[in-house]
């Protein structure tokens, strides 16, 4: 039994491993790394996901396809900056100034100088190099002039390949005028200048030489020269001119060579080799059109191409139906897509790069449906699908293993604890550990529970650091680990085994109702309660009673005085309330035991001995009452028992001596008998052997009333009772005794005045009864008297029968009728006489034995005899 | 004549009982305790046993036990023992008889012939399938010729006595009360009680038992009347 429940608690420790293990690898499987464009996250598969049958119904998806909508938003700048008709352009122009100030906006005149893009990318490459020198030696460094360029909106001329790097719906065009003085332009230009950013160290250059005495400048090395092949010197007529140009060229050189790196890299990874995306951007600026796209030259980009001119986008693209696509444009207010993507989204990434695109643009994005392709989509998909694996295997695995582990729980709950002892009988059995008492049993809890907190730490400080326990972004990693997986069961299984080593300890302390008796509250209490009793039982019962109930009272006032006033609130009500209902029921119950007592009292009253009262129900005061009680029926008991065992010994020691009278009584009567037969002559021998004879006759006789009379005084007889006649009976005993009364002259006269006269009795003893009396009147009467007897209803008690008898003594009666009745008492106290002196009391006692009353009266020489006998139908059963 | 065993461990009992029987002309053996009584049943041809209870080496409950194993002798048990159980408990065992000590020698001898009778006259016992014939133990009524016997001894009976023996055997075990027995004999209705019946009971008590105090045949119920009881 215990061993099967060993074997049992072991499986119900490993299911809780593997329950919480499967559960996870479950939520490990949720979580997948992606890596992207530029980006690279954990993202985790939420609930609805998991719900999801489709890909692309997960919110995943939306959030990829949210990137590469950000990141092709930003593809159709960067490529407008680097190429021209769809082509990488080393040669394009770069206006400097316009490009730095691409995002803010122009002035309507300003100072610039166009670079080629290859050589600009070159330059931002190595850096750009400087030389110091004195202001002085450079007087004739500047030109004459500055040549200042000027916008003209709504002008004819448009230079769009040149400027794609501007806020696309911005007509524009730049004529190039010389000026001599430009105070006004320069100072237009110098505010944006400081929020500008500035790129190498250039900037720290030129604060060290404005803060020396000497004036000094820096020059750019003439080796930087613009399209036309010329120095920044050449440009401008001023030093301040000078400097902000350098500015500028420096400033668009860095930040073209960063968009380039981050041009080519995209083009890398959205080739349509590597990615699943296709994308295409037409950007109508002017007459021109750009495109910017990874889709390969063919017809279907072409007829794409033309569809998004068309807006019959749809009909152009709709290449596979599996796929994800997404049609926007703004100047037509459409947006079309399948995915879950909104509008919003989009708006607000071109909205981010306006000065890139004109209100013209168009844009359409696709996302394969099969994602051949290895790139996120990809990633996303593989992690969805095998997680979709997992969760066939590992949920169900930890439910069921939860389930079993709940199951075991409840039938071991159930079961725990339970033994059949020797005799059979089912049974709590406590372990040592149970015995401890429940306090200690529950610190030792504690300090296990506090050992096993201080252990996981120690642990997760020395297990590596993607281990971190409690790092739930390691724990996926922490769990694909075999060793990981292994130690995490066995701290389960080891914290279960802790735990449960508890809880059933709990389980049997209840079942065997120790968890509170075996507590050190327990016997806190117990002690403090017997202090109390002690103390109750120790004061004086005035204490006992007007003590405790003033202070009843007291409270209750104290309540009353609280309720009125209104200062009571629920809980006082409530105690009030509990504390007179558990005074009335002290009282009730109190009440009831007493009730009890006097119950059990009475029945001992009525002679039954045996009652006990039940003292497991007394309390106080009772109990000390009850227990009186029982002693004093005990000790009425035991001394009833031994003067009835008394008596008994004694009626066995006269039969055992009578019985050894007998035998040599017998030798004497028989001997006796024999000598009379011996013709004796002699006179004087005869009269001898007649006395021998008579006396040896009387002896005998004494001897059978001795025992007859000793075994009906201790009750050592069995009755059987039956209806008898008590006129029959008269008759009967007439017949028998109607030689001796003749004999000694007696004259019978019956009386008998009732129908039935009927009792119960035993049929032999009653004979013997009223042969005593018969034998008694036949001794005791005057000779020619007459014996009167009558039979009547009972003046005394309803229906009892009465039979007297009534004779003349021959002897005057000279001591109390009680005392006739007494063994060995005669009339005449001479013991000369024939006769035993027990004839008197066996009568009585054996009339009493039969339920009957025996009455002797006296008045002078009136001799009187009264029998009472209950009538038939109350006739008690009770055997004696 | 028969040969009677007498049996007690108090030597003078057993010899006033043996002057009495020899007296009848019986042949005596004597034995003082059991285990004797039991070596002479084997050696000689008893026809009655006389034993007492209380008796050294072998009771006489025991002795009676083994004996009736083999022997259906008559056997009376002479017991100072007078209560009711122990009588019961000694003719149960197998005794025929329970006489208490101390005993009436003549009611002794009586005994002895009765069993001795009944004993010897086994089996030639008269023809029981005539009608006017009736037989209760010993005592047998033979109507055609009023003839009563006991234990095959006649006896004198009046003719009321006659015909209440008769009335009582005839219903033998029935209880008759004093007014039943009256009218039937009497042939008049029974007024008021009368104790004619009961002295005409006691004396044919006394011609037909050997004891009329502890009768065998006509038994009196105290306050109920009188009956022959079924043997």
């Amino acid at each position: 039994m215990e061993k099967k429940r060993t074997v049992l608690r072991w499986v119900q420790h490993l299911m809780l491993a593997v329950c919480v293990i499967a559960a996870l690898v479950s939520m490990a499987a949720f979580r997948v790394h992606i890596t992207s464009f530029g980006r690279s996250f954990y993202y985790s598969f939420d609930q609805k996901d998991q719900r999801q049958d489709v890909f692309a119904d997960t919110h995943l998806y939306s959030v990829l396809w949210g990137n590469v909508v950000s990141d092709v938003v930003r593809e159709g700048v960067v490529a407008s900056q680097m190429e021209t008709n769809g082509e990488f352009d080393g040669r394009k122009e770069i206006d400097v100034t316009a490009y730095n100030y691409r995002t803010g906006g122009l002035p309507q005149e300003y100072v610039t100088a166009k670079y080629y893009l290859s050589d600009l990318l070159r330059w931002a490459e190595h850096g750009f190099e400087w030389k110091t020198v004195a202001r002085s030696e450079v007087p004739e460094f500047l030109a004459d002039t500055t040549q200042v360029t000027v916008v003209e909106t709504g002008g004819s001329h448009y230079d769009t390949a040149d400027i794609g790097y501007l806020k696309s719906d911005m007509a524009s065009c730049t004529q190039v005028q010389e000026r001599a003085n430009i105070q006004d332009v320069s100072g237009n230009m110098l505010a944006p200048l400081g929020g500008g950013g500035y790129y190498g160290s250039v900037p720290e250059e030129i604060a060290a030489s404005e803060e020396s005495g000497e004036p000094q400048v820096m020059l750019l090395l003439n080796r930087y020269q613009t399209a036309e092949k010329k120095n920044l010197e050449e440009y401008v007529s001023d030093w301040q001119l000078y400097n902000d140009l350098c500015q500028n060229l420096q400033n668009a050189a860095f930040g073209l060579s960063y968009n380039y790196e981050e041009y080519t890299s995209f083009n890398e990874y959205y080739n349509e080799e590597n990615s699943n995306v296709s994308y295409m951007i037409v950007k109508p600026i002017g007459d021109d059109t750009q495109v910017i796209t990874n889709i390969p030259a063919g017809e279907w980009r072409d007829s794409l191409f033309h569809g998004m001119l068309s807006g019959s986008v749809k009909e152009a693209a709709g290449k596979k139906s599996e796929d994800y696509y997404l049609y926007y444009d703004p100047s037509d207010m459409v947006f079309d897509t399948n995915t879950q993507l909104d509008e919003d989204l989009i708006r607000q990434e071109f909205y981010s790069y306006d000065y890139g695109y004109p209100e013209s643009v168009k844009m359409w994005i696709s996302v394969s449906g099969a994602l051949e392709r290895p790139d996120e989509f990809r990633q996303g998909f593989d992690a969805f699908q095998k997680n979709a694996e997992y969760l066939w295997i590992s949920v169900p695995t930890a439910f069921l293993a939860g389930l079993l582990y709940l199951l075991l729980l409840v039938y071991l709950t159930w079961t725990a604890g339970r033994t059949v002892d020797e005799q059979g009988v089912r049974t709590i059995r406590l372990g040592a550990f149970d015995r401890i008492p429940t306090e200690g049993a529950l610190l030792i809890a504690a300090g296990v529970i506090a050992v096993g907190a201080l252990f996981l730490i120690l642990v997760e400080e020395m297990l590596p650091s993607t281990w971190a326990l409690f790092d739930p972004l390691s724990t996926a990693e922490w769990i694909n680990s075999r060793p990981g997986l292994l130690l995490a069961a066995v701290l389960l299984c080891a914290a279960d085994a802790v735990a449960m080593l508890f809880y059933y300890s709990l389980v049997r302390r209840i079942k065997a109702r120790t968890l509170w008796r075996n507590s050190w509250c327990c016997r806190g209490v117990r002690c403090l309660g017997k202090f109390f009793l002690k103390l109750y039982d120790n004061s004086s019962v005035i204490l006992q009673t007007w003590g405790l109930f003033l202070l009843f009272v007291l409270i209750n006032t104290l309540g009353a005085v609280l309720l009125v006033s209104g200062n009571a609130g629920i809980v006082t009500l409530l105690l009030l309330a509990a504390l007179d209902i558990g005074a009335g029921n002290l009282l009730y119950r109190g009440a009831k035991e007493r009730r009890e007592i006097r119950k059990d009292i009475e029945r001992i009253a009525a002679g039954d001995l045996t009652c006990q009262v039940d003292t497991q129900r007394m309390h106080g005061d009772n109990l000390a009452l009850a227990n009186a009680v029982n002693n004093i029926g005990q000790g009425i008991k035991e001394a009833v028992d031994v003067s009835v065992r008394d008596e008994r010994m004694k009626t066995d020691l006269i039969t055992n001596v009578s019985h050894d009278i007998k035998t040599p009584l017998t030798s004497i009567i028989n001997y006796v008998d024999l000598i009379k037969r011996e013709q004796v002559e002699n006179p004087k021998v005869q009269s001898y052997i007649h006395v021998l004879d008579e006396k040896s006759q009387r002896l005998k006789q004494l001897t059978d009333d001795l025992v007859e009379a000793s075994k009906i005084s201790s009750g050592n007889i069995s009755l059987i009772f039956e209806n008898i006649n008590l006129a029959e009976l008269m008759n009967q005993t007439l017949g028998e005794f109607s030689e001796k009364f003749e004999q000694k002259n007696l004259t019978m006269v019956l009386n008998i005045n009732v129908q039935d006269a009927v009792i119960r009795a035993d049929s032999r003893r009653i004979w013997r009864v009223i042969e005593n009396l018969f034998n008694n009147i036949y001794k005791y009467a005057m000779q020619g008297t007459r014996v009167y007897l009558s039979i009547d209803p009972s003046d005394r008690r309803e229906g009892w029968l009465t039979l007297t008898l009534k004779n003349i003594s021959e002897m005057p009666l000279n001591c109390a009728p009680e005392e006739l009745t007494e063994r060995f008492i005669r009339g005449d106290e001479s013991r000369t006489t024939e006769g035993s002196g027990l004839g008197l009391s066996i009568a009585k006692n054996l009339t009493e034995a039969q339920n009957g009353t025996f009455e002797i009266g006296l008045d002078g020489d009136l001799f009187k005899v009264t029998l009472s006998f209950p009538p038939v139908a109350e006739q008690r059963t009770q055997h004696p | 004549m028969a040969n009677i065993l007498v049996c007690d461990d108090d030597r003078e009992i057993v010899d006033a009982i043996e002057i009495y029987l020899l007296q009848e002309g019986y042949t005596i053996y004597k034995a003082y305790d059991g285990e004797q009584a039991i070596r002479i049943l084997k050696e000689q041809e008893i026809h009655l046993l006389i034993i007492d209870v209380m008796m050294p080496k072998l009771d006489g409950i025991h002795a009676t036990l083994k004996i009736r194993e083999y022997s259906s002798i008559p056997i009376i048990i002479l017991s100072a023992k007078s209560e009711d159980n122990d009588k019961i408990l000694g003719l149960n065992i197998g005794a025929d008889d329970y006489v208490t000590k101390p005993f009436n020698p003549l009611e002794l001898l009586a005994r002895v012939k009765s069993h001795l009778r009944r004993y010897t006259m086994l089996g030639s016992s008269p023809d029981t399938a005539k009608s006017t014939f009736f037989q209760v133990g010993g005592l047998c009524i033979d109507d055609d010729t009023k003839e009563v016997t006991v234990d095959g001894e006649a006896v004198r009976l009046t003719p009321i006595e006659y015909n209440i023996l008769l009335l009582l055997v005839k219903n033998c075990g029935r209880v008759f009360s004093i007014d039943q027995i009256y009218e039937r004999i009497w042939n008049e209705e029974a007024i008021g009680a009368d104790n004619t019946v009961a002295v005409h009971i006691r004396h044919i008590r006394e011609k037909i038992e050997i004891n009329p105090k502890e009768p065998r045949y006509l038994k009196v119920v105290w306050g109920v009347g009188y009956k022959v009881e079924k043997q």
